[in-house]
């Protein structure tokens, strides 16, 4: 273990992970309760489709899967409220949508390689020190924002109307919770990877809601179970040299079977 | 001399969805301290006239004015509770303590930094207290019953201290003697704690001898100042319509 972490990379993949993890199990925990967890799947096929374009060009497939993760998040939350269509049909043809999208950027891109696949599915030799700084400026702005508008969004979530007739700017609410999930998933795809990330928003409050406690002691739990999926996750994936966010899923369902179990 | 303005000041207040005239030409005044039925029959335009009220809907024209400021400008949306249609069917396995879900009624009180003060300590014990759930404090609301369930939602309510409770049929699910408790419980909240009350209802008998006034909503709107008079049998059968059967009772 100590061995582990004396490799510069692994220091810096136990950062990121660590702040993803406690980020999206708290963000998770509104669009759980929301019903809404395939937005967070849906949002990583988008950011795909950002990270295409970041390679076709050379521009920086993270802040490109940044963008286009925000306007997607934007453009799904206006069509839910605004329009009055079904969120998960909206969310359905977003996700479809958007990864039949990257995949022709990727062949005319002709870029079916192992960087693709570490943005597909987690790597934990690809973070950078400049991918830390950029998680660090926007992980510390969303979490601010989770912790300010905490009460609010757990309003929300229980009953939106109720929550808009007590005075609450629900509206505008709504917008900063997908933007917040959307910059979340962007940052996370260089530990868990694309199309895995939405397991690290989901998986851990699902899991904690089976402990069947009020919501500001399962929102403590999901993170800690999100921190320690992490921390088992990002080892294996050391010590066997298999993809981080794999490992990362694997542990989360482990621990969503265990809560099952005993509940 | 100065005079408290209405609750609700509402003139020609029409609402059209998709082409179809649900409330035309409505027009009516609540004063403070009434106890208010607003009766009719389904799709009538109950629910909608209160969502218009509540801001929850925009009218097609008209205006509304609430504690004798226009809606659009009306920001102390605190004077006002609100208990909507369905509030007791709450997703079993919801994570949410009943004092988690009464506080939720000072959430917007308490601005963004939002520690629980002393007042709304007090708001929210005061609430649950009289809704008789504090016992039930650190119960999941999932796991409580219908009648539970209705008296948690109204401490939530209460618990922003309203002048003004909105009730929308929230007796679905509710056995019979918790829908009784539930009338005397809002009694008790309009002549003892001068809390308004607007209540949709389709049991008016049950609370005729409370109310002070009544709104016929179909589409129309009729007022009535004399319940009393209004939910005779055979006014009741005109108003909702041949054929109607309207059970005529003794509470």
């Amino acid at each position: 273990m100590i061995e582990m972490l004396s490799y510069p990379f692994m220091q810096r993949a136990f950062v990121a992970g660590l702040m993803i993890a406690v980020l999206a199990s708290l963000s998770g925990s509104f669009i759980v309760l929301r019903r809404y967890s395939l937005l967070s799947e849906t949002l990583a096929h988008v950011s795909l489709v950002g990270v295409s374009v970041g390679l076709l060009v050379g521009l920086s497939p993270l802040w490109m899967a940044v963008a286009t993760s925000l306007a997607a998040a934007w453009l799904i939350e206006y069509l839910r409220s605004s329009r009055g269509l079904y969120s998960d049909s909206i969310l359905a043809i977003f996700l479809s949508g958007s990864l039949a999208l990257a995949i022709v950027i990727i062949s005319l891109s002709g870029s079916f390689n192992a960087s693709l696949f570490s943005y597909l599915f987690g790597s934990i030799l690809s973070v950078s020190n400049d991918d830390l700084i950029t998680m660090g400026i926007f992980g510390s702005l969303s979490m601010a924002l989770l912790i300010l508008f905490f009460k609010e969004l757990y309003f929300i979530a229980f009953d939106e109307e109720v929550a808009r007739t007590s005075g609450l700017r629900v509206t505008l609410l709504n917008f900063m919770l997908v933007s917040i999930i959307a910059v979340i998933i962007a940052l996370s795809i260089r530990i868990v990877g694309t199309l895995l990330i939405g397991a690290l928003m989901v998986i851990p409050p699902v899991a904690a809601i089976r402990f069947g406690m009020g919501f500001f002691k399962t929102t403590l739990l999901s993170i800690v179970i999100a921190l320690i999926s992490v921390v088992i996750g990002l080892s294996v994936s050391f010590f066997f040299s298999l993809p981080s966010g794999a490992a990362i899923v694997l542990c989360l369902l482990g621990i969503f079977i265990v809560a099952l179990v005993l509940n | 001399m100065k005079f408290a303005p209405s609750l609700f000041d509402v003139r020609n207040l029409s609402f059209t969805r998709q082409d179809n005239e649900i409330l035309k030409s409505v027009s009516f005044t609540i004063p403070p301290g009434e106890y208010c039925a607003i009766i009719g029959p389904n799709g009538g335009g109950k629910t909608t006239l209160v969502r218009l009220l509540l801001g929850l809907e925009k009218p097609s024209s008209g205006t509304i004015h609430l504690f004798g400021t226009p809606q659009s400008k009306f920001s102390e949306w605190n004077r006002i509770g609100y208990v909507p249609q369905r509030s007791v069917l709450v997703d079993a396995a919801f994570p949410a303590t009943v004092r988690e879900v009464v506080a939720m009624g000072r959430y917007a009180l308490r601005g963004l930094f939002g520690f629980e003060s002393s007042e709304d300590k007090e708001a929210i014990e005061e609430a649950m207290e009289l809704m008789g759930v504090s016992d039930l404090s650190n119960r999941l609301i999932g796991h409580l019953s219908g009648g539970q369930r209705q008296r948690v939602m109204i401490a939530r309510a209460l618990s922003s201290r309203p002048e003004v409770l909105i009730v929308d049929e929230p007796n679905t699910g509710v056995d019979i003697e918790s829908q009784h408790r539930f009338y005397e419980l809002l009694r008790h909240l309009n002549r003892s704690k001068s809390v308004s009350i607007l209540f949709i209802t389709h049991d008016i008998g049950v609370i005729a001898e409370d109310i002070h006034r009544v709104l016929f909503v179909n589409q129309t709107l009729l007022v009535s100042q004399n319940p009393h008079e209004m939910i005779r049998c055979d006014e009741m059968s005109r108003l909702y319509g041949n054929p109607s059967h309207v059970v005529c009772h003794n509470h």
